[in-house]
């Protein structure tokens, strides 16, 4: 495969899934802090509207990546065609669940070995090897809520914007008799079931949104050195609103099991096993049946500044809600007659799919020339927590953190930047669970700060 | 589309092998009815190579291997014990496997030859490892297989009688995927 081609599919991975609240931070400051969000540290992608009416402080407006993990992935990138003796499904998973945009200092273990599968009459046992890293103790789950290429336009304290939104999950669930099995290559035992339970969920929607942020409440340190709430000892509370039209282009969910059963023996006829399967899906969008959906949400924020303490709430998404009219059919495997069936059991059915809510709670404090922060952001699959810290010597910073993963793991961060007056270099190393066998990993992570 | 959905729950995982390998296991003996396994055994007079055909039987394997793996290697384990009460002989111990389309695993070739000596009021073990045909790995990853034991007996004195217990049938195959 050529370098354009891994390249591309690279592109692509990073496009998709670098923008989920739980993916590598591209920002090398916020990465070295921790990955935590202040005001004016990280909070590029909105994670509280209310920051907009912050005056701008010295930490910083902006950040621009630099994608140095491109160079090592044209190097060393996975094989994508199944036919080559190399091809490694796990490694291009990792790919999708950890873009490749920073450099890998320390990779995780790759996923191979040999599979054994023990066969008795009466027997069955299937040891992974390698592979039952992948299998977790609990399910599986993978999504979150991108708003992704938005385009907006200030007017003084308000603001318009237009930008997409795409809401992906996923939920799969092994029974525990199949888990043992396969992640603790347990015997198959007679007379048993072996399910699994998927549920996914994808939809996607253009939102035209109209906000407002400003302070509401404002008292004057005893001497003011600065307009800066976060450094001049105010008291002020900053509060911001963005209503959002939702037009929707695209939903479907699907919800199914299946499952094999074993019987009386294991292997004692030609068809050893039941088979028992059953979803059911809901569709609709844009060209197809239920056509376009239409819905309503908001951005909503608030953030207080009290003796150089920052405590901010935002809510992403708050409230926001689609209606469609689904098209709902129901999947049904007929073990007898070895037959797929499927039945359209409504159509044009009311339907109000959810976006959920994304909440971000930070709490900072600065004293002279450091920062202290921490945050915790409760999003739909998982909540996650950071606290770092930054202290500058001239135009030198060094910056540290810890954070506790989507995989409940903990993980650390350390970095340091250098300012050139408007514009800052920022490096940091951080550990990380982003692979598909959750094991901890280390990157290293550049970009250009904007002051 | 049956035959490949018990397997078809593995594939996921399979695909992450990349260049490593399906080792499969089958404890063919497990599969025997327990008279196959035990065999008396009488040859009053001599007769040139006297054959005991011990039993011909068909296994049900593992679905749908076949349709993701290709065999690379194959082997098979064997023993047996003869408890000879009377007369002597060397002879045969013969395996045959053949895929469940065959008409019999007897016209096949046979995939272990191994040979013994019985002495009167003697208990003989044999045991092999052979490194089998491709025709072995063939018919081990298909949903069912056949197999058949032959013993062939040269009479050195007779008669000859016993009791042939077979302690060991294993054969291992080692895939590779083939998606």
């Amino acid at each position: 495969m050529t370098k354009v081609t891994s390249l591309t599919i690279a592109v692509i991975a990073c496009a998709l899934f670098a923008g989920t609240a739980e993916s590598q931070t591209l920002d090398a400051r916020r990465l070295g802090m921790g990955g935590v969000v202040t005001s004016d540290v990280g909070d590029f992608s909105g994670s509280n509207i209310a920051f907009r009416a912050v005056p701008k402080g010295a930490g910083g407006t902006g950040s621009i990546p630099l994608p140095l993990g491109l160079i090592q992935y044209l190097s060393d990138h996975p094989v994508y065609d199944s036919k080559d003796s190399l091809f490694n499904i796990y490694k291009i998973a990792n790919v999708l669940l950890n873009p490749p945009l920073t450099i890998q200092l320390v990779k995780p273990k790759e996923v191979s070995g040999d599979i054994s599968i023990f066969i008795a009459q009466d027997s069955l046992k299937v040891d992974l090897a390698d592979v039952k890293r992948v299998i977790p103790e609990n399910s599986m789950k993978q999504g979150g809520v991108m708003h992704l290429f938005g385009i907006h336009r200030n007017f003084g304290k308000g603001f318009v914007q237009i930008g997409s939104l795409v809401h992906l999950r996923n939920e799969l669930t092994l029974s525990n008799q199949l888990r043992d099995a396969l992640r603790d290559a347990k015997p198959f035992t007679s007379n048993t079931r072996y399910g699994l339970t998927d549920e996914g969920r994808a939809q996607a929607a253009i939102a035209f949104q109209v906000g407002y942020a400003a302070r509401a409440l404002y008292r004057a340190p005893a001497k003011e050195s600065s307009t800066d709430p976060r450094q001049n000892r105010a008291t002020a509370l900053y509060l911001g609103a963005a209503p959002k039209y939702l037009l929707g282009l695209a939903y479907g969910d699907a919800r199914g099991e299946g499952g094999v059963t074993t019987g009386d023996t294991l292997f004692a006829s030609s068809n050893p096993v039941t088979i028992d399967m059953d979803s059911q899906t809901r569709n609709s969008g844009i060209g197809g049946s239920g056509g376009l959906g239409s819905g309503i949400g908001s951005d909503l924020g608030a953030v207080l500044y009290w003796n150089n303490f920052e405590l901010g709430l935002g809510l992403n998404d708050f409230g926001s809600q689609i209606k469609w009219n689904v098209t709902r059919r129901r999947h049904l495997y007929d073990d007898v007659t070895n037959q797929f069936t499927t039945a359209v059991v409504a159509k044009d059915e009311k339907y109000t799919s959810r976006i959920p809510v994304t909440t971000t709670i930070n709490v900072a404090k600065r004293i002279g020339r450091t920062t202290l922060a921490a945050d915790l952001v409760d999003g739909d699959l998982r909540t996650t927590m950071h606290a770092g810290a930054e202290l500058w010597f001239g135009m030198w910073a060094v910056r540290s953190g810890i954070y506790r993963d989507q995989n409940q793991m903990a993980q650390f961060a350390g970095g340091g930047g250098y300012r050139f007056g408007k514009l800052g270099l920022d490096l940091a190393i951080a550990t990380n669970s982003r692979n598909i066998s959750r094991e901890r990993g280390a990157e290293l992570s550049a970009s250009l700060s904007l002051y | 589309m049956r035959r490949l959905i018990p397997f078809a729950l593995l594939l996921p995982l399979l695909a992450g092998c990349g260049n490593r390998n399906l080792i499969l296991t089958v404890d063919i003996l497990s599969f025997l009815n327990p008279s196959s396994k035990v065999v008396s055994y009488n040859i009053p007079v001599p007769a040139p190579s006297d054959t005991v055909e011990v039993f011909s039987d068909s296994l049900n394997l593992l679905q749908g291997v076949s349709d993701v793996t290709r065999a690379v290697a194959a082997s098979m384990d064997i023993a047996a014990s003869f408890d000879n009460t009377s007369g002597a002989a060397t002879g045969s111990f013969l395996i045959y496997i053949a895929s469940a389309d065959s008409s019999s695993p007897f016209t096949t070739t046979p995939i272990a030859n191994v040979p013994f000596t019985l002495l009167a009021g003697q208990v003989t073990n044999v045991s092999t490892h052979v490194d089998a045909s491709a025709s072995l790995a063939e018919a081990l990853t298909h949903d069912k297989a056949q197999v058949g034991l032959r013993v062939i007996f040269n009479g050195t004195a007779f008669p000859i009688q016993g009791t042939e217990t077979l302690t060991q049938l294993t054969a291992t195959v080692i895939m590779k995927k083939d998606l």
